[in-house]
């Protein structure tokens, strides 16, 4: 009980003489504080933006499929010093999509995409900005999504160039409160009407960015609408546990029908989402160990601002450690004391960085697609962390004011 | 049992090459309600004595027993408790802490005996009171005159009760008017019961308590009352300032000598 009220009393002391000591200091605690919360608000920043970009890039890949492959004229994931070698290539056209049609045997399914963003009116409305597609009946085998109400493009559709169209959630919200879509005929772009036929169900959010604004035509009346010379991306879906073999299939169809002698180098790509993971992973391991870096530094930095902080304030309190310890303070006693500061220093710096921190998240939700928020597990780990690092640069000040002979310290001058 | 047993203390600095040594054999007993000067010129070992006493520092070989109890083996924690509960401290340049209120230097020994809040408030009243500083309670030191800032730590040393006062030159920072109140206050206190150890160089403040130890070169050459030591002390003083003065002179013949 003795011990409990004694350790209450003297932690309630050290605060006040920690806080005394700071105030006193108001210019110095600034600076160490600002440095402390500088760093703390840059790795979470650095975090969190990371963080950001790969949920997004999951939830992306999500909408791909494992056993998907992208038949393009672009390589994915690695560009860099071969940018013109894709650039020259011709583009993946219909030409290519019927030869694999016709010539494959293993995929699952086979769709065509081409999109361009179109500004969709309905009874004198514009919405602006909507992701148009183009494509064909094997669309929804090829991504995985699904209609809610209403049917989805068949063949025929396709081979007459019929003006009908799929439309997405946002499209319905913005156009049909409370009032049947189906039926209805919307202008997509400058100059063509489409009746609607189904709608999507809702998919969400990818990148920060809805992917229910969205109109699905027939890839041939898209054409006719937004031009015929636009590359496609062809999705393949191999069956389970065969990506490997489909690959070399759709391959040497495209060598095919391409007209490619065997020892000309492939002028298409086929692509695979883990193709792009891999990229991605290599990305993010950077940012990682950057962030990493960063943080290692900056904990470097602001934890030598903390032990000089302290190693001034040991010295300027050198008297005072002599009349506590003289009236029966013991080592413990005194290093906490000093402890507690170096941890005040740092918790505040870490709460600033927090507060920072979370502005810069507002302003980067703001002004990019990445969905930035600081999450509260993040704030409690930075606050932990900012109270590790003081007591840790704090512990060889604290313990040389611990070891002081009392006598020593009450000459002081 | 006597309060301070003192038995063959030696202490003994270590300057890297030579040794310095502080105290030689020193034999003193103290009992409890006695009122001691410690009294010696500067050099003489009477801070080092003061500071083993205080369990500030340990004795290099010889026994200490405080309350019967056997001070020379404890370790830190537990001479800091001994410091806290048996002990109190008064310093010649006070030694308060300049950022607290008078109020909070007097409770601060009481926190590290885990004293709780409202007791410790009470304890510190009653031990300002018989400072006669009751008024001055919430003033920071630098807000006090010296001699009120001494009464402060008068109170601080008072406020645990303990065994022991043991004061360093108490007056030495303050003018003479202000130094006899507080030799008042320090009489006051030995009447009502309270050990008191006081350390000092002056010889007028030694004849005035009712023991002396004079101290030279880390021996004790007399224990005795107050007023006889302290008169022994002033002879000799006096006749170390003669030859210092005599040698001086000869000093001055002989380099007028050399210059003609």
């Amino acid at each position: 009980m003795r011990a409990i009220r004694r350790f209450f009393a003297e932690l309630r002391d050290a605060v006040v003489q920690a806080a005394f000591s700071l105030i006193s200091h108001k210019l110095r605690a600034v600076l160490t504080i600002s440095g402390i919360a500088i760093g703390i608000m840059t790795v979470i920043l650095i975090f969190m933006v990371q963080a950001g970009m790969s949920s997004s890039f999951a939830r992306q890949l999500s909408t791909l499929g494992p056993n998907t492959l992208f038949v393009h004229k672009w390589k994915w994931g690695v560009n860099g010093n071969d940018w013109w070698k894709y650039k020259n290539r011709p583009v993946v056209n219909m030409m290519d999509m019927r030869a694999l049609q016709q010539n494959t045997t293993l995929p699952v399914a086979i769709a065509p995409l081409v999109n361009t963003q179109a500004t969709v009116n309905y009874a004198g409305k514009d919405v602006r900005g909507v992701d148009v597609r183009g494509t064909t009946d094997g669309y929804l085998d090829a991504t995985g999504w699904q209609i809610r109400r209403g049917r989805f493009l068949t063949a025929l559709d396709q081979e007459i160039g019929a003006n009908v169209c799929i439309i997405g959630a946002d499209i319905e919200d913005a156009f049909f409160k409370g009032q049947e879509p189906l039926g209805q005929q919307i202008r997509v772009g400058p100059n063509i009407r489409c009746s609607i036929v189904g709608i999507f169900l809702r998919k969400g959010n990818a990148f920060g960015q809805t992917q229910d604004l969205r109109v699905i035509l027939p890839i041939s009346t898209f054409m006719r609408t937004f031009g015929s010379k636009r590359g496609l991306v062809i999705a393949v879906v191999a069956p389970e546990g065969k990506v490997r073999e489909t690959e070399d299939e759709v391959t040497a169809v495209m060598r095919n029908a391409r007209h490619l002698a065997p020892d000309q180098e492939e002028n298409f790509s086929v692509n695979r989402q883990d193709k792009l993971l891999e990229g991605f992973n290599q990305m993010m391991m950077a940012t990682n160990v950057t962030g990493i870096l960063v943080g290692i530094i900056t904990a470097i930095v602001a934890g030598i601002g903390i032990m000089n902080i302290l190693l001034v304030s040991v010295k300027e309190r050198t008297r005072e450690i002599g009349i506590r310890r003289a009236i029966g303070a013991r080592r413990a006693t005194i290093l906490w004391q000093f402890l507690c500061e170096a941890v005040m220093v740092a918790v505040v710096g870490g709460l600033v960085g927090i507060a920072l921190a979370s502005g810069g998240a507002s302003i980067i939700d703001l002004i990019s697609p990445l969905p930035a928020k600081v999450d509260p597990r993040v704030m409690l780990g930075g606050v932990v962390g900012s109270a590790f690092l003081g007591a840790a640069f704090g512990l060889w000040p604290a313990l040389t004011a611990a070891l002081l002979q009392p006598i020593e310290a009450l000459r002081y001058e | 049992m006597a309060l301070i047993e003192l038995e063959h203390i030696v202490k003994t600095y270590d300057l890297g090459l030579s040794k310095v040594l502080a105290l030689q054999d020193i034999h003193v007993r103290i009992e409890r309600g006695e009122f001691v000067a410690i009294v010696g010129q500067s050099g003489s070992g009477k801070s080092t004595l003061m500071n083993i006493i205080g369990c500030l520092d340990v004795p290099t070989a010889g026994r200490y027993r405080l309350s019967g109890r056997d001070v020379s083996t404890l370790s830190d924690d537990q001479l800091a408790d001994v410091r806290n509960l048996e002990i109190g401290f008064v310093f010649q340049s006070f030694q308060l802490l300049p950022r607290a209120s008078a109020l909070e230097n007097v409770e601060l020994p009481l926190v590290y005996r885990g004293v709780s809040k409202k007791e410790r408030n009470q304890r510190a009243v009653e031990a300002m009171k018989m400072v006669g500083l009751e008024e001055r309670m919430k003033h920071k030191p630098a807000e006090l005159s010296g001699g009120q800032r001494q009464r402060v730590a008068i109170a601080r040393a008072l406020v645990t009760q303990p065994s022991l006062l043991l004061a360093d030159e108490p007056t030495g920072n303050l003018d003479s008017k202000t130094g006899e109140e507080i030799i008042r206050l320090f009489l006051d206190l030995h009447a009502r019961g309270n050990t008191i150890v006081l350390v000092t160089h002056e010889p007028k403040l030694a004849a005035r308590c009712p023991r002396a130890v004079r101290l030279v070169d880390g021996l004790v050459i007399a224990d005795g009352p107050g007023r006889e030591v302290a008169a022994a002390n002033a002879e000799a003083l006096g006749a170390e300032a003669l030859a210092q003065f005599q040698a001086a002179e000869r000093a001055a013949q002989a380099a007028q000598a050399g210059a003609r």
